[in-house]
């Protein structure tokens, strides 16, 4: 059984001129020890569907189909109560801005043993002690769990909430875009913790981020996910080497790299599609270069792969698009 | 030690401040057309005498002199004698001041700790009804003069029901041992009802709308979701994370409002025949009353600045990102 199944999930927020449908029919499963990248561009609905996972949707948003099937049980429909005895001790969550997501009137050491008494019978003094072993893990100075954020730099910061996530051993870890806010070099350096941190944890990760290169350091399974869709699953190495969707080999040509031959990046001109309105045939249909009628109308076609699925209208010459998207005229429009 | 540090450098200000203003009182009111004789002495007094009376309250003698009698007076704490009750100035203050720093510092307490409440339970209930009927109910409130909020009051609860006293401070003919024992009495308590909530009714709405205000944007702060996200119940992540951070702004307002109360509990005073200060005052401009007015706008000021230091220092115990 997986651990985290996601079934046909869509979610959507109530806007004042109508409804916007920001996460489509998604479904994912996650095993136990996957870390699953989810990439996509802004506005795709990544952070939407990770915040449906644990039921942190703002209030005009809602998961309106589907199941979130987390150890068997649907987090969907569970009532606020029992949610939140599972959060963070079964799915914690390293945020996307640790700049704000530690409390400016609280000791950063406080906010680290709130979360531990909060779920777990134990004496300040040991979730202290708890709270000191973290911070050793991360690499973070022991004294500093007495100082304020604003005394922290933003890399500390967010070594600080990755120490928070590892606090209760969940068995879900979500990180949304952990490294988006802070500078290269950091950014290096807490992806290499999260990578080192990683080898000694057994549960699952769920890493939400932009950036391809990311993806291909950390994590053995990925979602592309577009306009609200994930369009193609599988594993890390299949999807980057030999991509299946027109948006994920744009993707792919989209970002430097280190080892491969070098060459000018190419961008996928146009924009992502409006979710506010109902959207008719492939969702990526305005900016593939590959589009033909049949992409333009009905669902388009749920094809298997050996590690996981894709969906394009064109499935039967992905060999060949594939070759025509590596040349840089394909992407001119 | 840098708080001790502190708060000697600021009331090292406090003093200096104090003097200023004690000086601009003392020019002001010289300034202003009149003196005592003629305000309170009936015109007929013929000039010798006129003259006599000049001569008793020191005002014959140069301004500058005058000052420098005054200034000297102050620092060894004598204020002079009151013009009108032929008394020392503290002894007429005094007690009036304590009774209206018990009236204020009463309303603001329920003004305060009933607005916080208040405004972070709007806050929370953002969008609804409740909320909707609450911030009408606080500018409606916050529009009616106190006079006549405290008008209404009296008509409903002294006069109609008889529930509590018309006015005054305490029952006409009771006995108390001392300032402290009057004012921890039942009786001292039924006098004090009525004026404290109008006045705390005038203050009540500016730290309503603005806690409320505060939640509304600490409530978009990430650190609120990442406190729902570490599993807290919506009871602590209100209290814990977002009332406690929301509170910020609101201890600012908290001297304005209490040098606001001050100045304005001269109405509360007048219409609950409470026998405070702002009515003293109002009388002391009138007639004149030179040394009696100084000394109540320096009381007025010493208190006023009390209550800014008081949430300068409570500021930076709440906002560890604020040192003094």
């Amino acid at each position: 059984m997986a651990l985290l199944e996601l079934n046909e999930v869509s979610i959507e927020y109530k806007l004042s001129n109508g409804k916007l449908k920001a996460v489509d029919n998604v479904s994912l499963n996650v095993e136990n020890g996957d870390v699953v990248g989810l990439v996509g561009e802004s506005g795709c609905g990544k952070s939407t569907l990770i915040k449906g996972i644990i039921n942190l949707l703002p209030s005009n948003g809602k998961i309106t189909n589907g199941e979130v099937i987390f150890e068997g049980e649907d987090l969907s429909k569970l009532e606020f109560e029992k949610m939140r005895k599972k959060r963070w001790k079964e799915i914690s969550m390293i945020t996307q801005s640790a700049m704000n997501s530690l409390n400016p009137v609280y000791r950063v050491g406080n906010q680290i043993t709130e979360v531990i008494l909060e779920h777990e019978k134990m004496s300040k003094h040991d979730a202290m002690e708890k709270a000191k072993e973290l911070f050793d893990l991360v690499g973070l100075d022991r004294a500093r769990l007495e100082d304020y954020p604003h005394q922290y730099s933003g890399g500390m910061k967010q070594r600080a909430i990755i120490a928070m996530s590892l606090a209760l051993d969940p068995k879900l870890i979500i990180a949304d875009e952990p490294t988006t806010a802070l500078d290269v070099i950091v950014q290096s350096q807490i992806l290499e913790k999260i990578n080192a941190l990683l080898e000694g944890y057994s549960g699952s990760m769920i890493l939400v981020t932009h950036d391809i290169s990311v993806v291909a350091q950390t994590c053995n399974k990925v979602a592309v996910m577009y306009g609200g869709r994930i369009i193609e699953y599988g594993d890390v190495k299949q999807v980057l080497k030999k991509p299946n969707h027109p948006y994920t080999m744009g993707l792919k040509n989209a970002f430097p790299s280190l080892t491969g031959e070098k060459k000018d990046l190419i961008s996928i001109e146009g924009t992502p599609p409006d979710l506010s309105k109902k959207i008719d045939g492939c969702r990526f249909k305005d900016r593939c270069p590959f589009v033909l009628d049949k992409c333009k109308s009905g669902e388009m076609p749920f094809t298997r792969v050996e590690s996981g699925y894709y969906y394009c209208a064109r499935h039967d010459e992905i060999d060949h698009l594939r070759e025509l998207a590596d040349l840089s005229e394909t992407w001119d429009v | 030690m840098r708080m001790t540090k502190y708060i000697l450098k600021r009331l090292s200000i406090v003093a200096l401040t104090l003097f200023i203003l004690l000086t601009i009182v003392f020019f002001m009111f010289r300034v202003i057309p009149g003196d005592p004789v003629s305000m309170f002495i009936d015109s007929g007094l013929d000039k010798e005498s006129q003259e006599l009376m000049m001569k008793m309250y020191g005002l014959d003698k140069p301004l500058w002199d005058q000052y420098v009698i005054y200034i000297k007076g102050v620092l060894h704490g004598d204020f002079g004698n009151s013009f009108t009750y032929s008394k020392p100035v503290l002894d007429v203050i005094g007690e009036r001041f304590l009774n209206t720093l018990v009236l204020t510092t009463t309303s603001l307490l329920i003004a305060f700790s009933v607005g916080i409440t208040a405004g972070s339970y709007l806050a929370w209930h953002r969008n609804t009804k409740i909320d909707l009927f609450g911030t009408v109910m606080a500018l409606i409130i916050r529009c009616a003069p106190v006079f006549w909020t405290g008008m209404i009051l009296l008509t409903v609860f002294a006069f109609k029901l008889d529930w509590l006293p018309l006015g005054g401070m305490t029952t006409v003919g009771s006995n108390f041992t001392s300032f402290w024992d009057k004012i921890f009495s039942l009786d001292f308590l039924k006098h004090l009802i009525l004026p404290a909530i109008t006045s705390a009714l005038y203050s009540m709405a500016t730290p309503t709308l603005l806690m409320r205000t505060s939640m509304l944007e600490v409530i978009k702060e990430d650190y609120i979701e990442l406190a729902y996200a570490k599993g807290l119940s919506d009871r602590n992540v209100r209290i814990r994370h977002a009332m406690r951070t929301a509170l910020l702004p609101v201890v600012t307002i908290f001297a304005v409002q209490a040098g606001l109360a001050i100045g304005g509990s001269v109405l509360v005073e007048t219409v609950f025949r409470w026998p405070g200060m702002g009515r003293e005052i109002v009388l002391a401009v009138a007639s004149r009353d030179y040394p009696m007015a100084q000394g109540a706008f320096l009381f007025i000021g010493f208190t006023t600045i009390s209550f800014n230091l008081l949430a300068d220092v409570l500021y930076a115990y709440l906002d560890p990102r604020v040192s003094l």
